[in-house]
């Protein structure tokens, strides 16, 4: 680990939906479930709510990971918007790739209301691949071009 | 009453502004009669010692069209907002960057080894000739639009602006009567307002590029496949590209509620790619068909790369790791 390194606490914007991933969240709270207080939860009615300028904008403002939880497959409350979630994340992660930023800076995972444990092992495992990608290059500090 | 005094400028551009001016026709001649023109380096021949002569705010609007390439355009940025009272950025590349927003992607090595080839044909900051100094303005390590360099008061989009945008900026100049600062010259809405094609809303189940494929002219170019950048882009300019049979490419900049043009084209082409069906056994050919895409920054923010996340080039090692 380099200087930058040591001191590098990695910031994580979560986009939870509220029927799944978010209960997921609340089961694996008051399971007593532990994980890294990285993550910045934030409840959206449903993955399909997370548009691209959300994450994009996650990353501009200086977060080093954006995970979007959403329903498994079949299960979304609103039928298909986890589904348009996903296609949506597909082009973001090629854009980033596109411009030399690791598109795992950007993750979806399906969590459902029961799955606490599952909640607390993403949080922890993407947390950690953060960690060891390091501070996000958008938010590297640079000299302004018109100084 | 005194005429009006207006500046033209050109920054980083490639001269189509400075010719959209004139698409208006005869109208130009009201401008002339109206106004005094005291800078237009396209067009005539002021020195830059001229406009540093002027008083503070003696100017009262200038049209700055191109991007900040060079610490020459940002001099002359920052010279003529203090010569003016309303500043312009004229233009897709003064108002986002425009297409050669996309050179950040480029390092200054890179674009100079294209462009002059070998080293030894590249520009010298600073040179000798015949017992002359000569100095070449230094080329900034990333292009920005105006409004990062300077206060900018009105916005006039497209690629270049189209004679109707045009032609109402010059109304209100020459009336004297320019609406509230801020104003971007264009309509609110989005382009397929004012696009004559029949839009179905179909899913996108391949993604064809014009040069390879025929489109028919009278059905909606996204229905087809086509990526047309309409449904996030500002209309004004009566959608000629889609009556042309080439898609939008998103020149006028984000429609007034949008904040990310490219990220809510993404959205929608997200949306409206698909089989017909949705469901966990159709993932697979939905991946197909994203799969057909080779170029989302230059597609969906061919306008607007300077502008947004895309602005520069980054170097992250594992940047193709999935």
């Amino acid at each position: 680990m380099d200087k930058t390194h040591a001191t590098y606490e990695p910031r994580i914007v979560a986009f939870l939906c509220r029927w799944c991933s978010y209960a997921g969240a609340d089961l694996a709270g008051v399971s007593r479930l532990t994980y890294p207080a990285n993550i910045v939860p934030i409840r959206v009615n449903c993955s399909g709510r997370v548009d691209a300028d959300m994450v994009l904008s996650a990353l501009e403002k200086g977060a080093d990971g954006v995970l979007i939880g959403g329903c498994h497959p079949g299960d979304c409350h609103y039928v298909t918007g986890n589904y348009k979630t996903r296609r949506r994340i597909v082009l973001i992660k090629q854009a980033l790739s596109e411009v030399g930023i690791d598109p795992r800076r950007v993750h979806l995972e399906w969590i459902s209301a029961s799955e606490g444990i599952k909640f607390q092992s993403t949080m922890t495992s993407y947390t950690e691949l953060i960690r060891e990608l390091g501070p996000s290059p958008v938010r590297a500090t640079k000299a302004p071009v018109h100084g | 009453m005194a005429k009006a005094k207006i500046g033209i400028y050109w920054a980083a551009a490639c001269g189509g502004c400075d010719c959209a001016l004139l698409e208006v026709n005869e109208q130009i001649l009201d401008v002339v009669a109206a106004a005094d023109i005291l800078l237009w380096p396209c067009a005539a021949d002021p020195k830059y010692s001229d406009l540093r002569g002027y008083k503070n705010g003696e100017i009262d609007i200038v049209l700055f069209n191109g991007a900040i390439r060079t610490q020459e355009n940002r001099e002359l940025a920052q010279l003529i907002r203090t010569k003016t009272k309303y500043l312009v950025a004229f233009g897709s590349c003064a108002q986002s960057g425009g297409v050669i927003g996309l050179a950040n992607q480029s390092s200054r090595d890179e674009i100079f080894s294209t462009v002059f080839g070998d080293q030894a044909n590249w520009p010298q900051l600073s040179s000798n000739q015949d017992g002359y100094d000569l100095h070449l303005p230094e080329f900034l390590p990333r292009l920005t639009n105006l409004a990062e360099v300077v206060e900018v008061d009105y916005v006039v989009p497209g690629c270049p602006p189209p004679k109707q945008i045009v032609s109402a900026l010059f109304t209100a100049l020459v009336a004297g009567d320019l609406p509230a600062t801020g104003t971007v010259f264009a309509s609110s809405k989005n382009l397929c307002e004012e696009c004559s094609r029949e839009r179905e809303q179909l899913k996108i189940t391949q993604i064809l590029r014009p040069h390879a494929h025929e489109s028919d002219p009278d059905k909606c170019l996204l229905d087809q496949g086509f990526m047309c950048m309409g449904p996030a882009t500002r209309g004004g300019c009566l959608a000629v590209c889609p009556a042309a049979n080439m898609p939008c490419t998103g020149c006028a900049g984000p429609t007034a509620n949008i904040r990310d043009q490219g990220a809510a084209m993404l959205n929608t082409v997200a949306s409206l790619i698909g089989t017909g069906e949705e469901g966990e056994d159709q993932l697979a050919a939905e991946d197909a068909i994203l799969a057909q895409f080779d170029d989302i920054v230059g597609t969906f923010y061919r306008f607007g790369a300077a502008t947004s996340i895309f602005k520069e080039r980054y170097h992250e090692r594992n940047a193709t790791t999935r």
